[in-house]
């Protein structure tokens, strides 16, 4: 897996919704898991254009309480089928799991990050050690990165693969 | 010696048998793993699609017929009858159907089912509200399937915020007022992925059903969960309906909190969540006057024999206000003989209201007592988001029984004290 983005920065703000800004509330309820039609409704309650101007290995870096309200995954499945990585100030406990079952890379609890940087800067950000490179302002961070178990899930494609390895092994 | 530990601390440390650390990721195999009727066929396809076709361990699985207890059409007929197919073909032995048990949520603790000290992993977020007797509870969503297959799935272990209640309810409060107003006084960045552990001098005079109502709100706010610190109301209510051993399980002192607040709940009015989380919580004087069309006293939250006292001290003698139609759903059929005994469910029909099966009520998405475009609700139910009891709602508010009661009555959000003695 590679870990490094390089790519365009998507600012977006504090509270961001799982169920009105990051994705239409009906897949949740028809539990679609989809990434091929969930990438094309990633922020529809914001910029229904968002999916179409974003290129694989762009970052978004949003503020505090990134995908909030129920923790449905369908969002973060989007994200990452546009093959994006995720920056934000902090997560609630359900979309941290649920992004890291999405198969998603990403950072959290990186405090002001979205004061380092505006949409359309170039950003290059290595998400298995957490070091943080806004190209375009000069300006370097680092964060914590998320623990080796959780990058192994995500390495692995999420979940669904992580499980399926699991199953194997124990069947063996 | 190790060092001091906190309860969630030392339930984990119990069942990975050696001490964890918060932060650390573990695989702890729970003493119980619960789901609901709306996540039984799914996981049953989710096991069917990676090949599994056992249960690691179906005698810790317990499967309850709350969320939908009533088949109104044939959607759920069916699904009811996929899912008494699915449990005898997996050898799930602990299956409530409908009209056994009630809210998965409540009745395994009144049946002696949970323990204080147990570990349970559910399909469902409120199974939180096993702190009331001590246990501690993990909702995991769609990983279910992972538990049920592989008998385990990864747990960070979460820190804890310490909350010591004081002071007695006023005249015409109820624990919900204090839920209510702890999730919006608390910063959801701290409580984030915390367990809230509840002691203090008032858990004294705090029932069963107070203790659940505590125990079921801190997650909407991004707990990982709630317990209640065992006391001699617990370890006596326990005893009393199980012969099987359990070993309540308190906090060492000196144990590390994240957090540690003095919460005194003598100063509270009635509280009233406002559109469009449960935590934008208001005194109940702000919304005085909206009118309402439906009111429901139910849900994991409010559905225990102190909830249908609460309820029925407001609406002995009165009758339901011409606009509204209100439901109140007993938790579990235990609560509902229990109503009935007492007279409850008399005063509840004398007055105009319709009694739902045990189980969830309308607050399992508006499966039942539905409302329509452009109407209000105030309900106990545990969440206020726009549409949850059915698209195109003008307005959901959450508050006690007393205060849903009390408005239901008047037809619009009312203080109750003015209809208590």
């Amino acid at each position: 897996m590679n870990w490094i983005y390089s790519g365009k920065c998507w600012k977006f703000g504090d509270n961001i919704s799982c169920d009105a800004d990051l994705m239409k509330k009906e897949f949740a309820s028809t539990r679609e898991t989809r990434g091929e039609i969930l990438r094309e409704h990633v922020m529809c309650g914001i910029d229904p254009d968002f999916p179409k101007k974003v290129s694989p290995h762009d970052i978004i870096v949003a503020g505090k309480r990134f995908a909030q309200g129920n923790p449905h995954i369908q969002g973060l499945l989007g994200i990452a089928a546009l093959e994006l990585g995720l920056v934000v100030e902090s997560i609630p406990r359900g979309s941290y799991r649920n992004a890291i079952n999405a198969g998603l890379p990403f950072l959290t609890r990186c405090e002001n990050v979205t004061t380092d940087c505006e949409t359309g800067d170039s950003l290059r950000v290595d998400f298995s050690t957490g070091e943080f490179e806004n190209l375009t302002r000069g300006i370097r961070r680092r964060f914590e990165p998320l623990p080796p178990s959780m990058l192994e899930i995500i390495a692995a494609g999420g979940w669904g693969p992580m499980l399926k390895r699991r199953l194997a092994a124990m069947a063996a | 010696m190790s060092s001091p530990q906190t309860i969630t601390q030392k339930i984990l440390s119990r069942v990975v048998g050696r001490p964890v650390t918060e932060g650390e990721t573990i695989y702890p195999e729970p003493d119980l793993v619960t789901t609901h009727d709306l996540y039984v066929v799914n996981f049953d396809q989710a096991l069917r699609g990676l090949g599994a076709s056992k249960l690691h361990n179906p005698d810790k699985v317990l499967i309850s017929t709350d969320h939908e207890p009533v088949a109104a059409n044939k959607v759920a007929a069916e699904r009811q009858k996929s899912i008494r197919e699915i449990v005898g073909r997996y050898g799930i032995k602990r299956f409530f159907d409908t009209g056994r048990g009630g809210h998965g949520h409540v009745f395994p603790m009144e049946q002696g089912i949970v323990r204080p000290g147990m570990l349970v992993i559910a399909y469902d977020t409120h199974v939180t509200n096993y702190g009331a007797v001590g246990c501690l509870g993990f909702a995991v969503v769609t990983e279910i399937s992972e538990v049920l297959a592989c008998g385990s799935v990864w747990i960070r272990v979460p820190e804890t915020v310490r909350i010591n209640l004081k002071g007695r309810l006023r005249r015409g409060t109820a624990m919900r007022d204090v839920a209510q107003r702890l999730s919006a006084d608390l910063d959801p960045d701290v409580v984030d992925y915390c367990v809230v552990e509840y002691g203090g001098p008032a858990l004294a005079d705090i029932g069963f059903g107070g203790r659940m109502t505590l125990c079921n709100t801190p997650l909407e706010i991004g707990a990982k969960s709630a317990i209640i610190e065992p006391d001699q109301a617990m370890i006596d209510w326990v005893s009393s309906r199980t012969k099987e051993p359990f070993t309540p399980v308190s906090s060492d002192p000196g144990a590390k909190y994240k957090l540690v607040i003095d919460y005194d709940m003598s100063k509270l009015e009635p509280q009233v969540a406002v559109p469009p989380r449960p935590d934008t919580v208001v005194n109940v004087s702000e919304v005085e006057g909206v009118e309402i069309n439906h009111a429901f006293i139910g849900s994991c939250a409010n559905c225990s024999i102190e909830d249908m006292r609460d309820a029925a001290s407001v609406l002995r003698g009165r009758t339901v206000h011409p606009r509204v139609r209100m439901f109140i759903t007993p938790g579990t059929q235990e609560i509902a003989s229990k109503a009935a005994q007492e007279g409850l469910l008399q005063v509840f029909i004398e007055a105009g209201v319709s009694i739902t099966s045990p189980g969830c009520g309308p607050c399992a998405g508006g499966r039942v007592g539905t409302i329509a475009l452009g109407e209000k609700s105030i309900n106990t139910g545990t969440r206020n988001d726009p549409n949850r009891l059915g698209p195109g709602d003008a307005g959901i508010y959450l508050a006690s029984p007393f205060t849903v009661a009390a408005s239901a009555v008047a037809g619009q959000i009312t203080d109750p004290r003015a209809f208590l003695p």
